[in-house]
């Protein structure tokens, strides 16, 4: 199987995809905004010390059609992404570039880890592993504050925030997440993060986490339309266990199957990696692709409160039949 | 980072037995009383200018207060600097509460610190002042109030005196009429006395001083005697202070319009909404062969503005800084530049400040004539200081304690601590998402000189727009800008772990990279303003690419950052308020005020504000900008609302808000904060 590592890079200083919409409450659309800019960019990037007639690729002439004058010449894919044994970087990584400007004690790192509902459950701690992996290495740390877990099938919506709470307590899956928790105390153990914490977490839901987990979380995000509006028995349990209650927008399943395969595809939207399932003659790579994780991180100089690096990275599964 | 804010109070008297509401001359009194004050001083509080310091090693660090030019006003600041902790943006708003009712507190029973930009009767035939002096007095030499005004510290006099001995006249301060059904036309201000002849500067109005159409004005206290609200924010370094200072600078006429709180002077409706311009003209200093009135023969330069003004250059060393952004009149003194450069400093920072010194020093003192101690940056100080521009580049002082700062100084102050604490935190939000997408707002520098004026215009904030940039991102750094392919494994020119520098924006004619826009339009996005648009001015023509807004990336800013809870919801807040200002869903304190006066039984539709309804006005500013502890002194004093028979909201003083006219076009839903 070949792994697809999806990277935005540091989208704090790459314009509009990190402005929020107005409505748009919680969306993934600044996961997407920045993969897609990202992926156009490092084509142009990569394409402009490219020689025309000296492009070798795998899919160099999928992008022909868009040499029109106007448009800035594309790389090929070959060019702009990058395969190192089972896993290919979509676009490459330059590691050189990698790095925060002041020391990592001036900063407040916070990593978000989304587990994602079409990934086995029982890969869940290599998950982690590798997502944690790719950002200590973007960031050049040896330690992040706070690693927040996303899990699957949860939501703190709806008008009132007394229903959220409730129908809350019904979502997910208390013993996978459980059982995922044990992997991420781990990392907590080996000193790789701070503090610990979780997302969308209901009153009732909370109470029954609390009783089996060892290493406790410190931040609880809820995603609240009116964030005045908080079911005061979370805030007490949250204010009575130490947890701090903290405001997000992601939605929870940030990457499904479509989106990652419109990201990819061959389509005006796509960025030619995959080829058009349709087509047997069109290029590309081809096979069944699973959105495994994706992965956020933050890193804030704590004194100034400037975000110095912000981004993401996704992965996913490719199995050729 | 550290910050601070600065809350400027007029103090006024008022009682019901009284049928005028007076401007209290106690300032010295009161400073008094609040250095004397041995419990305020153990937990930090102080005059610094009466007591040595306060005391360091308080547990609080409680408010600490200053004298300004009006002997009618207070300034009061935090006891110690804000930081940039989300939860201490929180603190704020109670701390400036607090401010008041300590001020409060240390006065007498009948008299109030509001927060009103201009006193509206100040200057007003009669008696306006508690206690009364005659006009026409030997230093400010006005018609309209008494040397007695100002306070009496021998600097803020001799300032006023020297500013009209340089410019070889008293000052003028005119101010458009607002025409109103009744008003008489061409209107010609009742007040100007064309009789005096007790001093030379008498003739000012028999020459023409007095044009028909506007309110005029004759002293610096018309101007210096005006509340605002400023921030000062200390920067990482020189470099991020010069940044900062050319971010903030284009924002500086939108926040003017969007804080309007001014539309009356001497008792009359202008047709203005702010103070600007009025500060401006009241401390003017330039001759006439500066002003162009006579050609040039024993003085310099001709200078187009006054020293209080809008900036007139950038200082950053951006690369996105482009030439053709600055204004090449800007008149510098030559000299001064060479010896700066010379010094080693770069070309830009020695143009601000050889712009700087084309003034002259206004108040020197003796003593510091008679040895240049050079330890000590006062000489500096002093030129800087009375040099009011829009922004404010600050120095470190000669003990460096503080570092680079940038004062940010074009708001109005507002009735509620609650609304400048939203406009305070506002900007300090503004600064972050500035510092951490890489914000590029420039503009060319006389067009922000342009929006400033139009910021004055009556309900700018909803008929007028404003010069804006269309793209406020940076340009994406590009790869191969690194000069290295990476698979190559070449070192980069940058070496080490340092991001590419931010390429320059790439150079299209610089007309192309802004546009006229709304405030609302500016503040809120242009998808936004499309949408709630109450403005006459239209908002984002069809073919019109998006301006995000202002508030759109502070939210964004702050979905990035870890925020809890109860910090977001209060900041919402605050956002909310600046958003509906901006969209004319409520009103600015300029509009509600105008609406007061047109609504009173008293008004005759004639621009004439009388005692009566200044009186009532005040009396309602009170109510709204109180405490809970004055509000309680507002009732005894018998401003009670009409419907004060109704049942009370259980929060106490509360009720009588609802007495106030219109408060809701104000504050909307924040009234029961």
């Amino acid at each position: 199987m070949v792994k697809l590592i999806l990277s935005t890079g540091n989208i704090v200083s790459g314009g509009p995809s990190i402005i929020r919409k107005p409505g748009a409450y919680r969306s993934n659309l600044e996961l997407t905004n920045s993969l897609r800019s990202n992926f156009l960019a490092a084509q142009q990037d990569y394409a402009e010390e490219i020689p025309e007639s000296n492009g070798s690729g795998l899919s160099d002439d999928s992008t022909d059609f868009l040499r029109d004058g106007s448009e800035p010449a594309l790389a090929p894919v070959s060019a702009w992404t990058e395969q190192e044994g089972d896993v290919i970087y979509v676009p490459r990584i330059d590691w050189s570039t990698a790095g925060l400007q002041e020391e990592p004690s001036q900063y407040d790192i916070t990593v978000k880890l989304f587990f994602l509902p079409t990934a086995p459950i029982s890969d869940r701690a290599q998950y982690a592993k590798e997502a944690l992996d790719l950002v200590l290495k973007e960031l050049q740390v040896p330690e992040v504050g706070l690693l927040i877990v996303s899990f699957p099938g949860m939501s703190f919506e709806g008008d009132c925030e007394w229903e959220a709470d409730r129908v809350n307590a019904s979502q997910g899956n208390d013993e996978d997440e459980i059982a995922t928790w044990l992997a991420i105390e781990d990392l907590h153990r080996r000193g790789l993060v701070k503090n610990l914490g979780i997302a969308e977490f209901g009153t009732e839901k909370l109470a029954r986490f609390l009783k089996k987990v060892q290493i406790r979380p410190t931040a609880n995000q809820i995603n609240i339309k009116n964030c005045c509006n908080v079911p005061p028995p979370l805030i007490k349990l949250a204010k009575d266990q130490g947890i701090e209650l903290l405001v997000h927008t992601d939605t929870t399943d940030i990457l499904s199957h479509g989106t990652l395969r419109g990201l990819l595809g061959p389509g005006l939207q796509g960025a030619g990696v995959l080829a058009d399932p349709e087509d047997d003659t069109s290029e590309g790579l081809k096979g069944d692709l699973t959105p495994q994780w994706v992965v956020k991180y933050t890193a804030v100089v704590r004194d100034r409160g400037v975000i110095e690096n912000k981004g993401y990275f996704a992965s996913a599964g490719l199995t050729t039949n | 980072m550290l910050w601070g804010d600065e809350v400027e109070y007029l103090v006024v008297t008022y009682s019901k037995d009284d049928p005028r509401v007076l401007l209290s001359l106690r300032q010295a009194d009161i400073l008094k009383a609040l250095a004397n004050d041995e419990s305020l001083s153990i937990d930090g509080g102080c005059v610094p200018d009466l007591q040595h310091v306060g005391n360091p090693h308080a547990k609080k660090q409680l408010p600490v207060f200053h004298p300004e030019f009006g002997r009618f006003m207070l300034e009061a600041t935090p006891g110690k600097p804000w930081g940039i902790d989300f939860k201490e943006l929180l603190n704020v708003e109670p701390d400036m509460k607090l401010r008041r009712c300590i001020a409060k507190d240390h006065m007498l029973q009948n008299e109030y610190p509001i927060t009103l930009t201009t006193f509206p009767r100040l200057g007003s035939p009669g008696v306006f002042t508690d206690p009364y002096y005659p006009v026409s007095g030997p230093k400010l030499r006005s018609q309209f109030v008494p040397d007695e005004i100002a306070n009496p510290h021998i600097r803020f006099p001799t300032l006023a005196a020297n500013i009209r001995s340089r410019r070889g006249r008293k000052v003028q301060v005119n101010v458009p009429v607002f025409r109103d059904e009744k008003t008489p036309w061409p209107w010609k201000d009742p007040t100007v006395n064309y009789d005096m002849h007790q001093w030379p500067e008498d003739d000012d109005v028999r020459n023409g001083a007095a044009p028909d159409n506007f309110i005029h004005m004759d002293a610096m206290a018309f101007g210096m005697g005006s509340c605002c609200l400023q921030i000062t924010f200390q920067a990482k370094n020189i470099t991020e202070g010069r940044q900062m200072y050319d971010q903030l600078s284009p924002l500086g006429p939108v926040m003017l319009a969007l804080t309007a709180a001014t539309p009356i002077y001497k008792g009359f409706l202008a047709d203005t909404d702010v103070r600007w311009n009025q500060i401006s003209k009241a401390v003017d200093d330039r001759t006439p062969e500066e002003l162009g009135e006579k050609p040039l023969k024993n003085d310099r330069w001709r200078i187009p503005k006054s020293r209080y003004a809008s900036n007139s250059t950038y200082i950053s060393t951006d690369p996105r800084l482009r030439p053709e952004y600055l204004d090449p009149n800007l008149v510098i003194d030559q000299e001064i530049k060479q010896q700066l450069l010379d010094g080693g400093m770069d070309d830009r920072l020695a143009t601000h400040f050889a712009h700087l010194f084309i003034r002259d020093p206004i108040v020197i003192f003796n003593e510091d004539l008679q040895e240049l101690d050079l330890s000590k940056t006062d000489h500096f100080e002093n030129i800087q200081s009375t040099n009011w521009q829009h922004m404010r580049f600050k120095p470190p002082p000669a003990d460096n304690s503080i570092g680079w700062r940038v004062e940010f100084r074009p708001m109005e102050i507002q009735i509620t601590d609650f609304e400048n604490a939203a406009f305070a935190v506002f900007i300090v939000l503004i600064t972050r998402a500035i510092l951490s997408f890489g914000l590029n707002f420039y503009i060319p520098i006389v067009k922000v000189d342009e929006n400033m004026e139009t910021a004055h215009a009556r309900d700018a904030v909803l008929d007028r727009k404003f010069w804006f940039r269309r793209n406020p991102f940076p340009v994406r750094p590009s790869r191969a800008v690194q000069g290295s392919r990476p698979a190559s494994g070449a070192s980069t020119p940058n070496g080490g772990v340092s991001r590419p520098p931010t390429p320059p924006t790439p150079t299209g004619p610089v007309e192309d990279e802004y546009r006229l826009m709304s405030v609302n339009e500016v503040i809120n996005g242009t998808a936004y303003a499309r949408s709630s648009s109450t403005t006459t001015v239209g908002d984002g023509d069809e073919d019109e690419e998006e301006f995000p807004g202002l508030i759109p990336l502070v939210e964004s800013y702050l979905d990035s950052v870890n925020v809890d809870v109860v910090t977001r919801c209060e900041l919402a807040t605050y956002l909310d308020l600046i958003r509906k200002r901006a969209s004319g869903e409520l009103w600015t304190t300029a509009k509600w005020i105008r609406h007061f006066v047109a609504t009173h039984p008293k008004y005759e539709r004639d621009s004439v504000v009388t005692e009566e309804i200044t009186k009532d006005l005040v009396g309602a500013v009170i109510i709204i900008g109180g405490d809970d502890a004055s509000q309680q002194g507002v009732e005894d004093n018998g401003i009670k609302d009409e419907n004060s028979n109704k049942k009370r909201k259980g929060d106490g003083g509360h009720s009588v808000l609802e007495g106030v006219p219109d408060l809701g076009r104000l504050l909307g839903r924040f009234i029961r904060r």
